[in-house]
């Protein structure tokens, strides 16, 4: 069942996520981005954190239970700085480009078109 | 095995210069002191911190050249549950093409006079961009492969978008967004390889791999689609190359030389590792997917580089066409496992390096000389755009017209220039392998690249200026922006490497061809991070 649920909020968060992102409002493509990485977070943390249902402490592993993975956890917690991180930059530009250009449709910011 | 100093200061040396100089800006502000003393003390220590990555990278060549693969387990925690920097010969000599590269970089931003050299984020940002650089070639962990490439990608970004251009703002925006999705994939792809293998060190993936004998579980194959697709994204290749000419000719000249020249060869260099550790198995049919890109690449580049006009756009687009030549040695290796090819890329790779960011550092001491620094190459009628830089050449010393033209030279593979030896290798390698087409197609698109490499030297360095170049006071746009006092030394240090390994190319083809001696079998890798772990 957490399989299952997990699957769908995966599946779901992509699809939102790329829909997004391929909106020419800046601010909803940068959104996107967020949601894609957040897609991105759960999927590594659906690599390992439900393969036992304790916690891994070293009591937990000398009985032989099935532990969850610390690991995918710490994995996350990186890929979260990275991504909000990248994500905070992101807004921050489409802030200066919607000073400098007074709108923020993805078609009309082409200065760079020579 | 004891750990290896030396690769850790590679990585940790220029984060430390990073750190300093976040120290300094504070000391003095809104100052006059600050344009005296804190920004040439910032740059100097910049310069100073990736000299001593430079000499480290040197020492670690030797080692790895010598002794075999270099660890260091980082905290002292053994492989695979640690985090290791891995050297073996190829990390090395990818290496020691960044740190070069990088070094001269830091050394002409320490004397050039763009104006957001100024600002007290520039030469951090540049620190933890080569932080980052080093640490993407020498990691042996997948995952801190991702994160060093992130704060790689995250400093450019901030560099392009604070450039004097103020195209760097769109360009760097549009960046962000098609890195992004990059990194997702490549994200994507290390939770396929963790979800199977359980693990995150390259070697300990790679015996797994092994293991399986050619078998391979649901997701190992898509998480080689998704990794292999996130390094062409990175380093620009055919499908995926629209970001690269906005980006890099938008950013400050410095920062410029990095990116175009070794930047690009991250993705290379981990395709390379890619097809060598993991996925020997598919190394074919990855092979025949980046010939075909590279050759199609080596035709967009040269194509777009004769009708573009802007002359750091140019050489953005060259490096589309150069990197097409390294994919398609890489390529001819899969397919055929052609010793030669894979050693002729890599020497392309480390020969193109030394080339490309002398050329642009050419360029820009030419174009700062420019009204708003722009290289506009012909002439035009529309006010709103700056002049164009024809003639700018005959007004400054004549050196650096000799060094655009030997740089061009080397770009094209005349001899005796580096471009030379690795436009042979390259040619020799695909008469090995019988790809006459290939060949073909190769050698004439190094023709064109002659042409626009000389019809520029032409223009900019032969030319009378146009005297109304100038935009007089008035209704007309003002476009000047103070810039002098450039230095020639960078590029005609690199112009000297180029024409040191065209003169006396033995050590560098020894090295590359006893380096695919040693990724033929992925054993020498593992076993070396096997081995350190005890």
């Amino acid at each position: 069942m957490e399989d299952l649920a997990m699957a769908a909020a995966i599946g779901t968060l992509f699809g939102m996520g790329v829909f997004q992102m391929l909106r020419r409002d800046l601010v909803k493509a940068a959104m996107g981005f967020a949601l894609l990485f957040n897609a991105v977070n759960l999927f590594i943390l659906s690599t390992g954190a439900y393969r036992g249902a304790s916690a891994p402490y070293t009591t937990n592993l000398a009985d032989g239970k099935a532990t969850s993975d610390p690991l995918v956890q710490a994995l996350i917690l990186t890929a979260i700085v990275v991504s909000f991180g990248s994500y905070a930059l992101l807004l921050a530009m489409v802030n200066l480009v919607s000073r400098r250009f007074n709108r923020i449709d993805s078609d009309e910011v082409k200065e760079l078109i020579n | 095995m004891a750990n290896n100093m030396f690769l850790l200061g590679i990585v940790f040396l220029p984060l430390v210069g990073a750190v300093l100089t976040v120290l300094l800006s504070p000391i003095v502000r809104n100052n006059d002191m600050t344009d005296l003393i804190v920004n040439p003390l910032q740059r100097w220590v910049a310069f100073a911190a990736n000299l001593a990555a430079w000499a480290c990278s040197m020492v670690v060549l030797r080692q790895a050249l010598d002794s075999g693969t270099q660890v260091y387990a980082m905290g002292g925690w053994t492989p695979p549950f640690g985090i290791v920097l891995v050297a073996d010969s190829l990390s090395a000599l990818f290496g020691v093409m960044a740190t070069t590269v990088t070094m001269l970089a830091t050394l002409y931003m320490a004397q050039c006079w763009d104006k957001c050299v100024n600002y007290p984020a520039f030469v951090t940002l540049a620190l933890t961009m080569s932080a980052g650089l080093f640490g993407s070639f020498y990691t042996g962990d997948i995952f801190s492969f991702f994160v060093f490439m992130e704060l790689m990608v995250l400093s450019s970004v901030t560099l392009v978008a604070i450039s004097d251009d103020r195209l760097g703002l769109e360009a760097a925006f549009k960046y962000l967004f098609i890195s992004g999705t990059g990194t997702l994939l490549l994200l994507l792809g290390i939770a396929a390889i963790y979800a199977t293998f359980g693990t995150l060190n390259l070697a300990h993936v790679a015996e797994q791999l092994q293991a399986l004998e050619g078998e391979r579980p649901l997701l190992a194959r898509s998480a080689a689609v998704m990794l292999v697709s996130a390094f062409l994204l990175k380093s620009a290749v055919f499908p995926f190359h629209f970001w690269q000419p906005d980006f890099h000719t938008t950013a400050p000249t410095p920062i410029h030389a990095v990116l175009s020249s070794v930047v690009v060869k991250v993705g290379i260099y981990a395709i390379i590792r890619l097809m060598t550790l993991w996925f020997t198995e598919e190394a074919a049919i990855i092979g025949q997917l980046v010939m075909i890109l590279g050759v199609i690449g080596i035709f967009f580049g040269s194509f777009s580089a004769l009708r573009t006009n802007n002359g750091k756009r140019l050489l953005a687009y060259s490096t589309i066409g150069q990197i097409g030549f390294i994919l398609v040695g890489i390529g001819w290796w899969g397919m055929h496992k052609n010793e030669l090819a894979l050693a002729a890329a890599i020497i392309y790779a480390f020969n193109h390096a030394f080339v490309k960011s002398a050329l642009l550092m050419v360029m820009g001491l030419v174009s700062s000389r420019n009204s708003l620094k722009s290289a506009v190459l012909r002439p035009h009628d529309n006010p709103t755009v700056p002049p164009p830089i024809i003639g700018i050449g005959t007004e400054i010393p004549p050196i650096i017209g000799w060094l655009w033209l030997l740089g061009g030279m080397a770009l094209a593979g005349v001899p005796p220039m580096n471009g030379f030896i690795s436009k042979l290798g390259i040619v020799q390698s695909g008469a090995a392998v019988g790809d006459w087409l290939v060949v073909f197609l190769a050698v004439s698109s190094g023709v064109l690249s002659l042409s626009y490499v000389f019809r520029t030297w032409q223009s900019v360095f032969q030319q009378k200026r146009e005297k109304d170049n100038a935009p007089e006071d008035g209704d007309k746009p003002k476009f000047y922006v103070k810039s002098f006092g450039d230095s020639t030394l960078a590029p005609t240090l690199l112009i000297s490497i180029c024409v040191v390994l065209g003169l006396y190319a033995q050590p560098l083809v020894e090295a590359a061809t006893r380096t695919v001696t040693l990724l033929q079998d992925p054993n020498v890798y593992i076993n070396a991070v096997k081995l350190f772990g005890g």
